[in-house]
């Protein structure tokens, strides 16, 4: 992806997480109670709730994507050699889909694994 | 010439040189420095997260390992970390709009004639009243959400 590109993809990710984080935190302690949030029974009603559910895998995606091409971006801004970049680009690309892939795991497992 | 170059490559502690700073450029730098404090949270809390399921090599929702997990985080440390988590997101968020709406161009006011005192006059608008906003809202919100951890 160009440069351009991957700018625009972090300001549609930025007001995409405005949006998700602000509605994750309104859910994690003001329009549910703090305690109540956290609850075993209470995570798992959100988890085996297909649209709660997609939000979090959603959420998860969007700042991912936003923090980890963020980090890219300081970390280019450091240095410039054709080598970092090159090294920065492709490690960033790994850490953030090994990521997104373990976050998905928890998702998929809270949403559909046996209860014990 | 080649000391002249070298001068100016300050590297990260140039982000920290507080002279001739206007107050964006120190937006900036809490933003660099909120950015990466948020990542290193959302990393954590995608491993915290993942106790829900009994961690890597879980198979399912666990209410005892989710319960170790509270265990770890349900504390009074727990709930400072989060309280500084909401202030630098809500920071984060707030002065990220501004850059975005300030990237199309849509809060400067006009460039005009440099006259003494010379200060730009096309960034004594709405924008840097947004700063502030970002930076009073970050400290409510944080303040509430230890209410709400507390209470």
């Amino acid at each position: 992806m160009r440069e351009s590109s991957l700018m625009r993809l972090q300001y549609v990710t930025a007001v995409a997480a405005i949006v998700l984080v602000s509605l994750h935190l309104l859910m994690q302690g003001v329009l549910v109670p703090y305690g109540e949030a956290v609850s075993f029974q209470r995570v798992l009603s959100v988890y085996r709730s297909a649209v709660d559910a997609a939000l979090l895998e959603v959420l998860l995606l969007v700042v991912l994507a936003h923090g980890f091409n963020g980090l890219r971006i300081i970390l280019l801004e450091w240095r410039q050699e054709a080598a970092w970049t090159r090294g920065v680009n492709w490690g960033v690309l790994v850490v953030t889909l090994a990521l997104m892939g373990y976050g998905t795991r928890t998702v998929i497992l809270a949403a559909t694994g046996q209860v014990t | 010439m080649a000391d002249k170059a070298a001068a100016n490559r300050r590297g990260v502690a140039g982000w920290l040189d507080p002279l001739h700073f206007n107050i964006e450029r120190w937006a900036y730098v809490f933003q660099r420095v909120t950015g990466l404090a948020v990542l290193a949270y959302v990393v954590g809390h995608i491993g915290d997260t993942s106790f829900f399921v009994g961690g890597p090599f879980g198979e399912g929702p666990s209410s005892s390992s989710w319960a170790a997990d509270l265990g770890v985080t349900e504390n009074v440390l727990g709930h400072l970390v989060l309280v500084m988590v909401v202030l630098v997101v809500v920071y984060h968020g707030i002065n990220g709009a501004r850059l975005i709406l300030a990237e199309y161009g849509l809060i400067f006011a006009k460039p005009s004639r440099p006259e003494y005192p010379y200060r730009a006059k096309s960034l004594r608008t709405v924008q840097r009243h947004l700063i502030w906003v970002a930076i009073v809202v970050a400290i409510l919100a944080a303040l509430y959400s230890g209410g709400l951890m507390m209470g």
